[in-house]
């Protein structure tokens, strides 16, 4: 007895070396972000490697003192939650369609909106910059919300399109014959049922934004408008030259927002990733 | 309550027939059993009563009014499914009370009716649990609770007992006529097991490929079959049938011969004769099959003896004592009160 319990606690200290290695390895790329940033300039910009670089606050002043970093920091929030809560509203209704009703062209419909994201984003830049030029929304937060959203709603549909056609059909008969109508069953049913999927597909949409670029430098011309992404870009050239540790650091603060949400839902996102929803 | 009228239903996808001219009168709080083998059109049929289908041609009418074009929230029907169909997010008692809130009933009433229903089936201590925290017969029992909650006018209920084991589906299946006999609702009931039709039914309409084959009592069904399908899919083993011919009065089929047979018929024909209306016989007068043991099996309370006669295995409910060694030839005797002829033609039963 004794021993099988040994050997179970030995498989057990493998399984966390394994697991534990990959996460080091996983992370290695933000820690080693998070060292550039707290170190002087000048260590970084050295041929020889510096094991034990001095800890220095000097990019994380900067940064605070001579640029809008919260605005940025705002901007990026702002955009990117904005965005998909309108993925949402408008991809939950649309996949169930997808999903459940019957008429005709259905596929191809879906299957056009899916198309939407095989395009090459510069394609339409030009169109898109005057769009919302006519409409005087350049250089606004909303512009922005309004892009994102329209980037990631074909992939939002159809991630939870594929949940919801999981979703055994009895569960909605059953919900009829209750007496519940369609948005009863949508809201109700549906939605709770795949909720774990329609987080996924909300931070697969986040990931995407917070990384959108072409669009964002398009349309914001100034600190309104800028983004993390954009600000990056701040500090590649111009006077000062690249400035490695401000960009280590905002690099590492574009990153905090999305890994924040995914550290308060990630009961329900491993779930999403994992499982078909709902069985049996 | 409730009297349900199919008339002439059919429903087509395309050119493809799932129901076809289907009639059935269903009595006010009667006990319906739909039994066929699946894709017989038997759960359509039922879908058509709920309104989750609507017939391509014919009229579903209950107590006198057409319903074709009543959605099927509108009809005053429950229905539980084969795979429970419980609400995963909501717990039993928000299940339960799911079909009280979409008809507006009442808050103040919706408590006593949720613990009424849940008690029905023995469910009142479950009501805080998910779901997911149940095991299969409490999830069907709960499914249960939902469907009677509201009183429906037609309860419905769609191979509800398929996914339990053995032992828990008879204790579920008298459970479930007993809340049919308290609660005096009209039932359709389907299923491909044709003990629970037995057991449950009041009337049985046998299906097969869209069709309605036979509807009678229980008793009408086994011991008065229509045809072949019929008299092959009730029982268990079902019918022996034997293709062969009559002359003069006697059926003949190779290492069978039943002389004295009671109808007009002459020339080719099926005969059925059910594994408990034969008997192993010692005599070799008396016998009307001569074959070859191919299987013995003793269950306990019977002995399962399979003949091989030419291409067909000839099943025979023997007494439980009855041992023999495979090979052996062996004499069947039948009682000839139990005989049945059918067309060789379309399987018909001949009288």
């Amino acid at each position: 007895m004794a021993s099988v319990r040994k050997s179970k606690g030995e498989s057990l200290l493998i399984r966390y070396l394994i697991l534990g290695s990959w996460a080091v390895f996983c992370l290695t790329p933000v820690l080693w972000f998070l060292t550039i940033g707290l170190r002087p300039r000048v260590e970084i910009i050295t041929p020889t490697p510096i094991y034990w670089p001095t800890f220095s606050l000097e990019a994380w002043t900067m940064l605070w003192r001579d640029w809008p970093m919260a605005r940025y920091l705002m901007n990026s929030v702002a955009a990117i939650f904005g965005s998909v809560v309108i993925d949402l509203i408008l991809a939950i209704p649309a996949a169930y369609s997808l999903a459940r009703y019957e008429y005709k062209g259905r596929d191809d419909i879906g299957f056009y909106i899916l198309s939407t994201r095989m395009m090459a984003p510069a394609i339409v830049a030009i169109p898109i910059f005057f769009l919302f030029r006519n409409l005087g929304l350049l250089d606004s937060v909303w512009a922005l919300m309004l892009i994102y959203a329209a980037i990631n709603l074909s992939i939002v549909t159809w991630i939870i399109r594929s949940y919801m056609i999981d979703i055994p059909k009895e569960l909605e008969d059953a919900a009829r014959t209750d007496g519940a109508g369609d948005l009863r069953i949508l809201w109700e049913i549906i939605v709770p049922a795949i909720l774990p999927g329609i987080i996924t597909a909300a931070v697969i949409a986040m990931i995407f934004a917070i990384n959108e670029f072409l669009f964002t430098l398009l349309i914001a011309s100034t600190p309104n408008a800028y983004t993390m992404s954009v600000a990056l870009a701040n500090f590649t050239g111009g006077s000062d030259g690249v400035i490695y540790n401000a960009i280590a650091l905002v690099s590492w603060l574009a990153f905090l927002p999305v890994f924040i949400v995914v550290l308060l839902i990630q009961n329900h996102l491993s779930r999403g990733l994992t499982m078909g929803a709902v069985k049996g | 309550m409730a009297r349900i009228q199919l008339n002439n239903i059919q429903k087509r996808w395309g050119e493809v027939y799932g129901v076809r001219d289907v009639n059935i009168d269903i009595a006010d709080e009667e006990f319906l059993v739909l039994l066929g083998p699946s894709g017989c059109g038997k759960t359509t049929t039922m879908r058509m009563i709920a309104g989750l289908e609507h017939p391509s041609e014919g009229e579903v009418i209950m107590d006198g009014e057409i319903m074709n074009d009543v959605d099927a929230r509108d009809r005053d029907v429950a229905m539980v499914f084969q795979g429970y169909a419980l609400y995963p997010n909501m717990s039993i008692y928000e299940n339960i009370r799911f079909p009280l809130r979409m008809r507006n009933v009442p808050k103040e009433e919706q408590d006593a009716r949720i613990r009424r229903a849940a008690d029905m089936v023995e469910m009142g201590e479950y009501l805080d649990r998910k779901p997911g925290a149940l095991s299969g017969g409490q999830r069907q029992r709960a499914a249960l609770a939902r469907a009677v909650v509201r009183s429906p006018q037609v309860f419905l209920m769609d191979e509800p007992l398929s996914n339990l084991d053995a032992k828990l589906r008879q204790a579920m299946r008298i459970q479930i006529k007993q809340l049919q006999r308290q609660l005096k609702i009209t039932s359709v009931y389907v299923t491909h097991d044709q003990i629970e039709a037995m057991t449950l039914a009041d009337r049985i309409v046998v299906m097969d490929r869209g069709s309605v084959q036979q509807i009678g009592t229980p008793d009408e069904i086994y011991s008065d079959p229509a045809n072949t399908f019929v008299a092959g899919f009730i029982g268990a083993p079902p019918m022996n049938i034997i293709d062969g011919k009559i002359e003069n009065g006697t059926f003949i089929s190779n290492g069978v011969k039943v002389p004295g047979v009671e109808i007009t018929h002459t020339g080719p024909c099926k005969l059925g004769i059910r594994p408990e209306d034969c008997s192993v016989s010692t005599k070799n007068s008396r016998a009307h099959l001569d074959g070859e043991v191919y299987g013995v099996e003793p269950t306990g309370d019977i002995t399962y003896l399979t003949v091989k006669l030419g291409e067909l295995d000839f099943e025979v409910k023997a007494n439980r004592t009855y041992r023999a060694e495979l090979g052996s030839s062996v004499n069947v005797a039948f009682n000839t009160d139990h005989l049945y002829f059918f067309s060789a033609d379309n399987g018909e039963r001949l009288r």
